[in-house]
């Protein structure tokens, strides 16, 4: 078989996908006007599917910040700590991540998937039982096959389909790993952490919460769906990333447990790579800083999540069963879905659009997310597209 | 519990979990043949451990394509039977 026989079915994807009127992974954002807005197809567009959560990626302080990183220590590092050095600004942020979670011990790397590869590989190996959530995204999946884990699949959000597979797991269940997310990034659901909790001290095991979409929504302090619930002190690995709320890029772990300052010489996906650059980890700690000082900013992503919810339900539209910043919006016809979605970019307003296999239950989705820079009479503006692009294809499917 | 015992439990609930009903077999692929997307067969695969009330990790169901090999690994976890 020819090397290349693999990429056949992509290749019927790519051809499928240029055939549409416009491709939907070849949509290209000419130029970004603010934090919310942008250029595309020579239109101006309300950006309504990034992970922008809080609005950060123009706050002027991150920008000076990292200008001034720039302007102090160049462009990049060049290679990784382990071999090339680890700069202050590394450490800095550590130390904030750790008190920012009030534990003691925090690791930055350089990307969000490195995060949790780099964590799951380095903390499970052969002979480890891991559970992991069937909607878990990607990179925590690879790091569990990285590691050489046994993995076991239990129910999206399902505490009791965990219970019973640590039950089955007997002995083991007390050493396993559950790995799980906090708020779920397609649908926009949230993982019933609490109950988590409740098996985990019921049969033993640690717990791994990957908040990449819930840092800075959740919690009186921003921390994520783990504060919310109430369950941080149950909570043995908490992941995320610098690349949605904090508006730059790069992933961390923190952890109460000692053994995290170790994974640094056991982490391949942090040995092997170049550490993050100054300017990033300068408007990384600029932007955490305004997360913890400027609360407001929760406050206005929630109230914009709630307006554009609301009047998406009123369409009845399909959509996820929480309120959150994520909605995503369900179609049983993949064709509607590409027609809407489409409509929606003619209008001006850029979604994401997700397919089979990618969306979850074999359906297609159209993604839409609000940040707080988002004005209501942008919401509003989203809204009235919703409602001419469903008039026109059919809509959704109904709920 | 017999092979063909635990592949007509398994052809139950596969068309059970399928919105057109598909003529399947032993031989019947999960992905090719019952068209289930990759999401759908961690979801089927949940039921069946729920159903055998076993647990069955990654790496048991790597060679694993048709209802009839799910089958050989569901009796190979159930262990044998009790006389």
């Amino acid at each position: 078989m020819s090397l290349f026989a693999k990429f056949d079915a992509a290749e019927s994807t790519r051809n499928l996908l240029n055939s549409l009127p416009v491709n939907p992974t070849a949509v290209v954002i000419e130029r970004v006007v603010s934090a919310s807005e942008a250029i595309v197809g020579g239109r101006p567009t309300i950006m309504a599917g990034t992970n922008n959560y809080l609005g950060l990626t123009f706050d002027p302080d991150a920008i000076r910040a990292g200008q001034a990183a720039l302007a102090d220590a160049g462009t990049g590092t060049t290679g990784s700590r382990m071999a090339n050095g680890t700069y202050q600004g590394h450490l800095d942020l550590e130390t904030e991540l750790a008190d920012f979670f009030e534990v003691p011990h925090a690791m930055v790397f350089s990307t969000g998937y490195a995060a949790n590869l780099g964590t799951l590989a380095a903390l499970l190996g052969p002979g480890d039982a891991v559970l992991l959530d069937s909607e878990a995204h990607a990179s925590l999946f690879d790091g569990c096959r990285m590691s050489g884990a046994d993995i076991y699949r239990f129910p999206h959000n399902d505490a009791q389909g965990l219970a019973k597979r640590l039950r089955r797991l007997g002995e083991r269940a007390r050493h396993a790993l559950i790995v799980v997310e906090g708020l779920y990034s397609i649908r926009g659901d949230c993982a019933p952490l609490k109950e988590f909790a409740d098996v985990k001290a019921e049969y033993g095991g640690y717990l791994f919460i990957d908040e990449a979409h819930s840092l800075g929504l959740y919690g009186d302090g921003g921390r994520g769906l783990a504060e919310a619930a109430g369950v941080l002190s149950q909570t043995d690995f908490i992941v995320g990333t610098f690349s949605k709320s904090l508006g730059s890029i790069g992933g961390f772990c923190v952890s109460r447990h000692a053994e995290l300052e170790l994974f640094q010489y056991a982490s391949r996906p942090y040995i092997f790579t170049a550490s993050p650059c100054p300017s990033v980890i300068a408007t990384t700690r600029a932007a955490l800083a305004q997360l913890r000082a400027r609360p407001e900013l929760r406050i206005q992503v929630w109230r914009n999540a709630e307006r554009l919810y609301s009047a998406l339900s009123g369409l009845q539209l399909n959509l996820g069963p929480h309120v959150s910043p994520v909605i995503g919006v369900s179609f049983d016809d993949r064709d509607v879905a590409l027609l809407c979605w489409q409509g929606l970019l003619d209008r001006g307003v850029y979604t994401n659009l997700i397919l089979p296999p990618a969306a979850p239950e074999g359906g297609s989705l159209i993604r839409c997310s609000v940040t707080a820079a988002h004005s209501d009479a942008q919401i509003d503006t989203i809204v009235q597209a919703f409602t001419e692009v469903c008039r026109e294809h059919g809509g959704s499917n109904t709920v | 519990m017999q092979h063909s015992e635990v592949v007509e439990a398994l052809l139950e609930m596969l068309s059970s979990s399928l919105e057109e009903s598909r003529q399947l077999s032993s031989e019947s692929a999960l992905i090719a043949d019952a068209g289930l997307e990759s999401i759908q067969v961690i979801e089927y695969l949940c039921e069946v451990e729920d159903r055998f009330d076993l647990i069955i990790d990654e790496v048991s169901l790597a060679d694993v394509s048709t209802v009839g090999e799910l089958a050989e690994v569901v009796l190979r976890l159930r262990g044998p039977e009790r006389s």
